[in-house]
């Protein structure tokens, strides 16, 4: 089979999911609001900090609105395609992965599109976010439309970089079974870390972030360059390649992890 | 008899998973950590209020560590789940009411988390910030009625969420939904005093604050007492509550499995 053909049946795959989630109607509404709520809720959490002492260590409530929206973009670009890959640990304890592996097809590829998630609520909270950050920080000549294809850019690396980053954790349930409680750290910490500057945290905390867990190459790193105009014009470059490696290594670890993969359900 | 073997056995689960539960331990102190790291960057800067520095690092740590006794409860109490597999039908012919029954358990299963789960994640955290606690014995009794208030609380609050997948199969939603209102209103992170004048009045006409601040500000010594008379008013608003909504159920069954 082609890449090409590939393609053609992943997207068949997603339309029977989206077809298939919109037959409950009202839960897809509900769900929607409720997701919106959720994700307003976090910022309102950043905010009222802002609100109450002004700047982080710097940082403009504008620029922790940027940090907020790129990273909540990047992770609802990386769950709408692969959230399958976040619940992975179903498959392990039920034994439903087996299914998976009797299909003519990777199992990645197969396991992707097995729950397209439409997150509205993630996407219009976190688009209305950038807009207004990244415009009041444009009326304010702080950055021009340069900023706006960077931003782009730097949301599509960091879904890269965030998946990488579920998939490796993910793998390491081929031996533990069990991921929930690593993917705390791996993904719900980590993010909710690089809501604000790395800048605030110890020194051995912000490099993990960076080197370990490279959340900050998601939002903070970029923000430098296209907010602040520190480090240098090599930042976008830099972290598309950083990100190209997290994927291609994590990849690799999956292919390894699969080969010890063990039937646990019945 | 019957619901203190019920919470015994819940309990008694749960210490078989002792191992698992530790590596949760430290994704939570993790949490815990990182969230006392931006207070501290911020007393940098800026007077953190009465609260200073230390105390807000003191915050946190109560609060973090508070959640596993009226945060982290199962999930609508389980309901969800007995609704998907057809076996909340059992569950409603049993001779025992069902808020009773599944509240007896979620007591079993909050015992194991204060145990297991906050007293190992406060004392981490006595250790690495150097905590201090300055109050009497009294003053921890009123914690500990403010706590079991709050643990109540959150049975009745999860009862609620639970009891709602009988009419949709998206009650996981108002799950996270509650998670995100304990960490704005129920000052999980900020303390309700530096919520907007607007978002504060709204806060206290809800539950939210009797879950974790009352406590917290309690144990921290600045808290007014009486307002534990607010924790008695929800208890008792939230049981009729889930009583009206188990008869309401009750009508019509509907299970997903089976």
């Amino acid at each position: 089979m082609n890449a090409k053909s590939w393609f053609s049946l992943y997207r068949l795959l997603i339309r029977t999911s989206i077809r298939s989630r919109m037959q409950y109607k009202f839960n897809f509404v509900l769900a929607s609001v409720l997701a919106a709520l959720i994700q307003i809720s976090e910022f309102l959490m950043v905010a009222i900090v802002l609100y109450k002492f002004g700047a982080i260590q710097g940082w403009s409530l504008y620029e922790i609105g940027y940090l907020f929206a790129v990273i909540t973009l990047s992770k609802t670009l990386y769950r709408t395609f692969a959230d399958e890959v976040h619940h992975l640990e179903k498959y392990l304890v039920g034994g439903e992965l087996d299914q998976l592996l009797t299909r003519p097809l990777p199992v990645l590829l197969t396991l992707m599109p097995q729950s397209f998630r439409i997150m509205l609520g993630e996407v219009l909270q976190g688009g209305f976010l950038l807009c207004w950050s990244l415009g009041a920080m444009m009326s304010r000549g702080q950055v021009n439309w340069v900023s706006v294809p960077l931003t782009l850019l730097a949301i599509c690396t960091g879904a890269v970089i965030m998946f990488s980053i579920g998939l490796a954790t993910a793998t390491i349930g081929f031996w533990t079974t069990r991921i929930t409680e690593l993917q705390n750290i791996t993904e719900d910490a980590a993010r909710t870390a690089a809501q604000y500057p790395l800048s605030l945290y110890p020194k051995w905390l912000s490099s993990l972030l960076l080197i370990v867990i490279p959340v900050g190459l998601v939002n903070y790193v970029p923000a430098l360059y296209i907010l602040r105009g520190e480090l240098g014009p090599w930042v976008p470059g830099v972290v598309a390649v950083a990100a190209g490696l997290c994927l291609y290594g994590s990849l690799r670890f999956w292919q390894f992890g699969i080969t010890k993969y063990q039937s646990t359900g019945s | 008899m019957l619901y203190f073997t019920l919470a015994s056995k819940a309990y008694a689960r749960n210490l078989q998973y002792r191992g698992a539960h530790m590596v949760h331990n430290i994704a939570s102190a993790m949490f815990g950590y990182m969230y006392a790291c931006i207070w501290i960057g911020l007393g940098k800067d800026h007077v953190l209020g009465d609260y200073g520095t230390q105390g807000m690092v003191s915050y946190i740590a109560f609060t973090q560590s508070s959640l596993w006794i009226s945060g982290f409860i199962t999930n609508g109490l389980g309901i969800p789940q007995a609704v998907r597999t057809g076996l909340i039908s059992l569950d409603l012919l049993r001779p025992v009411h069902l808020f009773t029954h599944l509240m007896a358990r979620e007591w079993g299963q909050i015992a194991y988390q204060f145990l297991y789960k906050s007293l190992p994640i406060y004392l981490l955290y006595v250790v690495v910030f150097r905590l201090q606690f300055s109050g009497s014995w009294l003053t921890l009794i009123y914690v500990g009625v403010g706590l079991f208030g709050a643990a109540y609380l959150a049975i009745c609050m999860n009862y609620l969420i639970g009891v709602s997948a009988m009419w949709t199969t998206e009650s996981s939603w108002l799950h996270w939904g509650n998670h995100a209102m304990i960490n704005l209103l129920a000052g999980f992170f900020i303390p309700l005093e530096w919520l907007p004048d607007w978002l504060e009045r709204f806060a206290w006409l809800t539950p939210y604050p009797y879950l974790l601040y009352v406590p917290t500000r309690i144990f921290l010594g600045f808290g007014d007492v009486s307002l534990l008379w607010g924790t008695l008013f929800w208890c008792a608003l939230m049981t009729s509550g889930c009583l009206l909504a188990t008869q309401w159920l009750r009508r019509k069954v509907e299970v997903q499995g089976g």
